[in-house]
């Protein structure tokens, strides 16, 4: 009875050891690929590498390696330093292949740069030659600037001569009215002598149609409204003092009042009696008298007439 | 007589585990053969990237490969072929990389003065011809 109880005892012992021993065989089974330290990283570094576009297609050879490299050091290993030893050719497995990628990739983007560079150098010359363009157009406007001023300068020069011209022509068309009127240009202006054909002997009344050389200076007053005008009445020595002062004032009146009623301004008109003074002819012969019977008409100068 | 055969028996067994035994010494004692070949490898690689210029672009891998050769060497010395060949295997790796690397700064650098000669075009040409006469 003894004897069976021990045995008995003996073999549940037993089984429970075998069954612990085949836990712990099951779970080292479960825990045996173990990959040594550093192996994950490697992976990792490599996976990351043949993720890259620009990198995984550069190095194919490399990356190889480097894979079959990583797959070596993920086995597990019982000896730590060959274990250690694998995954430390694999790091340096996957950088070498990093880097060779790296430079090819380097290598292949240099096309690029070329063409960058060629397309700069063009854009550079482009430019140049725009530049140098606008510079030949910006001369061109400037010679354009220079020539209108010369024209401008020309048209300038043209009008000058043009206003001298027409100043010249004035003066030549002041000297022809001059003529008309047969005036003579003195100290004291143009002078125009009125001969005494336009009076009756003794009288001061204008003779009718005898206005014609009146109507020439009426003309001659309206075409230069600048001048004004001084009438003088002179006579002979015949006849009393007084009524020879008398009589010039008359008349040098008679023709101030023809003159404001053609429409010149009486502003523009002074008249005066000289009598018998300042004769221009001897009073002892009939002609000399004849000279000295007359009106003066003084035409002043214009203020800017001695332009 | 059926004694002294049992007795030969055993002295035949005995002889055996020396033999055994022996073999297994010579076995021991015999070490392999240094790793000729991993360390001449170690050493071209080594001097590739020497001519390669890696002591200015990789110093760092260059002089780990340096010391891993001198590591295999003193291996071998100290007859730890196993060791050595590690070692001579390890300084190749690095060696590589530093030739590796060494390319990459290589074409990196020429790139980089083709970017900043392009980006000094393209700056000339903004700025214009003022500059010129």
């Amino acid at each position: 009875m003894n004897t069976t109880n021990q045995s008995n005892v003996i073999v549940r012992r037993t089984l429970i050891a075998m069954a612990v021993a085949s836990i712990l065989l099951v779970a080292a089974c479960a825990t045996a690929p173990v990959k040594p330290d550093g192996a994950a990283e490697a992976r990792v570094k490599l996976t990351q590498l043949q993720s890259d576009p620009n990198l995984a297609s550069r190095a194919a050879v490399a990356i190889k390696d480097a894979d079959a490299a990583v797959r070596a050091a993920e086995q597990p290993e019982m000896n730590k330093e060959l274990a250690a030893h694998r995954v430390y050719l694999a790091d340096r497995k996957v950088d070498t292949a990093k880097a060779l990628a790296e430079a090819r990739f380097a290598e292949d983007q240099r096309a690029g740069l070329t063409a960058q560079r060629d397309s700069a150098r063009l854009d550079a010359r482009t430019h140049e030659a725009d530049a140098a363009k606008i510079q030949a157009a910006t001369a061109r406007a400037e010679g354009a600037e220079q020539k209108l001023a010369a024209d401008q300068a020309r048209s300038e020069a043209g009008a000058a001569q043009l206003a001298a011209a027409s100043s010249e022509q004035q003066a030549a068309e002041l000297q022809r009215q001059i003529d008309v009127l047969q005036a003579k240009p003195t100290d004291r202006g143009l002078v125009l002598t009125l001969g005494d054909v336009l009076f009756t002997t003794g009288r001061a009344d204008l003779k009718p149609g005898a206005t014609g050389n009146l109507d020439k200076l009426v003309a001659f007053l309206n075409k230069y409204p600048d001048r004004s005008v001084a009438i003088q009445g002179y006579t002979d020595s015949v006849g009393t003092e007084d009524f020879n002062q008398r009589l010039s004032e008359r008349r040098a009146d008679s023709v101030k009042s023809y003159l404001t009623g053609q429409g010149i301004g009486s502003t523009r008109l002074s008249a005066l009696g000289k009598g018998r003074n300042d004769p221009v002819a001897d009073n002892d012969s009939a002609t000399g008298r004849q000279q000295n019977r007359r009106v003066e008409v003084i035409i002043s100068n214009p203020p800017a007439a001695l332009r | 007589m059926t004694f002294t055969s049992q007795a030969n028996c055993a002295s035949r067994a005995r002889t055996a585990l020396g033999f055994t035994g022996m073999l297994l010494l010579a076995a021991c004692a015999s070490t392999p053969p240094a790793p000729t070949a991993n360390l001449q490898a170690a050493q071209q690689a080594i001097a590739a990237a020497e001519r390669g210029e890696a002591a200015r672009y990789a110093p760092g891998e260059l002089s780990e490969a340096h010391t891993k050769l001198a590591l295999a060497d003193t291996a071998v010395t100290e007859k730890r072929m196993v060791v050595a060949e590690h070692f001579a295997d390890q300084s190749r790796a690095e060696a590589e990389l530093a030739s590796a690397k060494t390319s990459a700064a290589k074409a990196s650098a020429v790139n980089d003065e083709m970017k900043r000669s392009n980006g000094t075009l393209v700056d000339e040409m903004k700025r214009g011809s003022g500059d010129k006469p």
